[in-house]
């Protein structure tokens, strides 16, 4: 069986400054994979390579065995990967309702469509209310998403994120910046979100690493050094070195 | 926190709202009969003239802001796309055994595709980014072909530019459109259908993805559409009604000039919609409205009627960034709580004074103008229908002294006015 998605030594330079140093990863169909690693560690540029949004300068990812090189992240996301973003990445100005159902459009076959209303669509309005209480957020149906408060809006972005139906999803940092109890709640819908689906996670916060993942991947200095089962990366004397230990004595 | 983020299931009235996103017909039915009647309440033939020129600029400002206002690119060429479309009718006005077999209504179709073709062309290199690059281009395909238009004389007609007669076209149930109010009607009707077409195609997939590149194309790109082809549409679908406009304008005037396609008039586009207001459909109908009422009642009183203009532009720039449109709109929270009516003294207690205060420096400026321009010997002028001299003293006190008092109060009463407005925004018990 293909992997969902396969790393072949990849590589990413700026300038002369290598910032992914040769990363080989296959990540199994269904799996819920996080990538961890101390700061700098590259985390964020490596999930930017996967989804295109910027060229690897040496090596391939390939998405259910397809190579992405070249590919535009509309065409990635056509291929069935969708992603969040670190940073919350919404459509501030619109509703919450909107948000979600401009996210389900493409995956529906509305394409280009500038012949129908999406107010008619039935099919697009109960789909994209479903989401909406997947995430519990059909109180906020109706409210510029700009509003919402900020674990509400990293909901939405999960939201966002699953509505397309993509089989590959891939999250940036999803709980950064929330307290403990957001922290809980977001880690339990993206629980429940990703059943099924293969997930990738990039994350700093160890209680969501362990709770969530099937596998964990150490990033540091731009190369995996342990790949493996939560408990076999906790015991790994090599992550405990470079990161984990100083990660667990804080905690 | 948390129980913010529970949802109550037992509201079903959160899953009726599906609905919500019908098309309201109410604004439309009224504003269908009102161009119907429009006629028969402004009778005289320069009314209907000023008419005409505000239909066909709703229907330019309208198509601008499907760019602008719906698609976030600021084009600073626009009237390129009217002016071509225009032109194109022009020439078809003038093919004799084409046109008699043609019914004018018919005419702006042309003239549309063709404002669709060109903007096909250009949207085809110009829509990868919809910043600072997006605009330069426009401008300079904006400046490329008004600079055509001289050495192109066959199609622009040089200075002279090219003229025509619609009544040659096939007569339609008999009307041959001789009659100004003929041709009213029909830009009427076409201003009805463009701006009905317009808006459902914002309520399209296109159309609604158009404001979700315009607000954040990167996560567009991440749902999977492509922002450039996106905005490629938008601009396609733009240069369609703006070529309509440039058509009606052909109709209207039966002549057309390098005028209809230079940087002024695709800046005097950019200032109506942006006057009326980009975040909201109806806004460039307002804008339209204003500026030509502006444009031909205001300056038969004042030439420096464009200097007027001028200022109420920066002012809506500065202050109300969301045009007339958004000034009407940020009043809807204050009616939706029934608190509407306790604006109405404030308002009247500092926009009345404002007004004068602006009469006043109206008057100061006009003054000027006619001791620095009037021809020598020439004291007398009529202002605010009062006759006297601009060289002696008392006019200029009496204005200063206007001024003075009118921009005073309004300073005095100003917080005021913002208490009334905090107090009308606010809940009932929400104790400040």
């Amino acid at each position: 069986m293909t992997a969902a998605l396969e790393l072949d030594g990849l590589k990413k330079s700026f300038g002369k400054t290598e910032i992914i140093r040769g990363v080989d990863l296959a990540i199994a169909s269904g799996e819920r994979h996080a990538i961890i690693g101390p700061n700098g560690a590259g985390k964020s540029t490596l999930f930017n390579l996967i989804t295109g949004r910027f060229p690897q300068t040496e090596g391939a990812i390939r998405l259910h065995g397809l190579d992405l090189a070249g590919k535009a992240p509309f065409e990635i996301n056509r291929m069935g990967l969708s992603r969040s973003f670190q940073i919350t990445n919404i459509f501030p100005k619109m509703t919450v309702f909107e948000n979600v159902r401009c996210s389900l459009l493409w995956s529906m076959g509305y394409r280009y469509n500038f012949w129908s209303m999406v107010g008619r669509s039935r099919a697009l309005t109960e789909g994209a209310d479903e989401i909406l209480e997947q995430i519990n957020l059909t109180a906020r149906r109706d409210l510029p998403a700009g509003v919402l408060s900020y674990a509400e809006q990293r909901a939405l972005e999960i939201g966002i994120t699953i509505a397309g139906g993509a089989d590959v999803i891939m999250l940036d940092e999803p709980t950064a910046g929330m307290s403990h109890s957001e922290t809980d709640y977001i880690v339990e819908l993206i629980r429940i979100v990703t059943e099924g689906k293969t997930l990738i996670m990039v994350e700093h916060d160890m209680g969501v690493v362990f709770g969530l993942a099937d596998q964990i991947s150490v990033l540091v200095y731009g190369e995996i050094i342990a790949t493996g089962a939560p408990e076999e990366v906790r015991a790994n004397a090599r992550v405990q070195e470079a990161y984990l230990g100083a990660a667990l004595e804080d905690h | 926190m948390t129980d913010q983020l529970t949802t109550d299931p037992a509201k079903p009235a959160q899953r009726m709202r599906a609905g919500s996103m019908t098309i309201p017909l109410i604004p439309w039915v009224v504003a269908a009969i009102l161009l119907c009647l429009m006629p028969y309440i402004f009778t005289a033939n320069s009314a209907i003239t000023i008419m005409n020129q505000m239909a066909i600029t709703i229907i330019f400002a309208l198509a601008y802001n499907m760019l602008l206002g719906q698609g976030g690119m600021l084009s600073f060429g626009h009237a390129v796309y009217a002016g071509v479309g225009g032109f194109a009718c022009m020439h078809i006005m003038n093919m004799g055994d084409f046109f008699s077999g043609l019914p004018l209504p018919f005419l702006p179709i042309f003239g549309g595709l063709m404002g669709m073709g060109l903007a096909t062309i250009v949207a085809s290199f110009s829509t990868r980014n919809a910043g600072v690059v997006f605009a330069m281009i426009s401008l300079g395909v904006g400046e490329l072909i008004a600079a055509c238009s001289v050495i192109i004389v066959v199609f622009f007609g040089g200075e002279e530019g090219i003229s025509g007669d619609r009544t040659y076209g096939l007569p339609f149930f008999g009307v041959e459109f001789l009659q100004q109010v003929e041709v009213y009607y029909l830009i009427a009707f076409w201003l009805l259908l463009s701006a009905a077409l317009m808006y459902l195609y914002s309520r399209t997939p296109l159309g609604r993805m158009a404001n979700a590149v315009r607000d954040n194309p990167e996560r567009a790109e991440f749902l999977g559409y492509s922002a450039r082809w996106v905005r490629f549409y938008s601009f396609v679908a733009s240069g369609f009604f703006a070529g309509v406009a440039g058509a009606l304008f052909a109709i209207n005037y039966e002549i057309l000039t390098e005028e209809n396609l230079n940087t002024t008039q695709s800046g005097a586009i950019l200032l109506v919609t942006f006057l009326g207001g980009v975040g909201f459909f109806f806004g460039p109908i307002l804008g339209a409205i204003v500026f030509t009422l502006v444009q031909t009642v205001l300056s038969l009183q004042t030439e420096l009627w464009g200097f007027y203009l001028g200022i109420i532009f920066v002012a809506t720039v500065m202050f109300f960034p969301g045009g007339l449109a958004g000034l009407i709109m940020m009043h809807v929270p204050a009616l939706r709580m029934g608190k509407l009516g306790r604006l109405t003294v404030p308002y009247l207690k500092t926009l009345l004074p404002a007004a004068i205060g602006m009469m006043g420096a109206a008057a100061l400026v006009e003054m000027t103008f006619h001791v620095r321009h009037a021809a020598t010997g020439d004291h007398e002028m009529t202002l605010f229908w009062t006759t006297f001299d601009s060289h002696s003293l008392t006019p200029w006190l009496v204005a200063i002294a206007v001024t003075a008092a009118g921009f005073a109060i309004t300073r005095a009463t100003a917080p005021a006015m913002l208490d009334a407005w905090n107090d009308a925004n606010s809940a009932d018990g929400n104790v400040k």
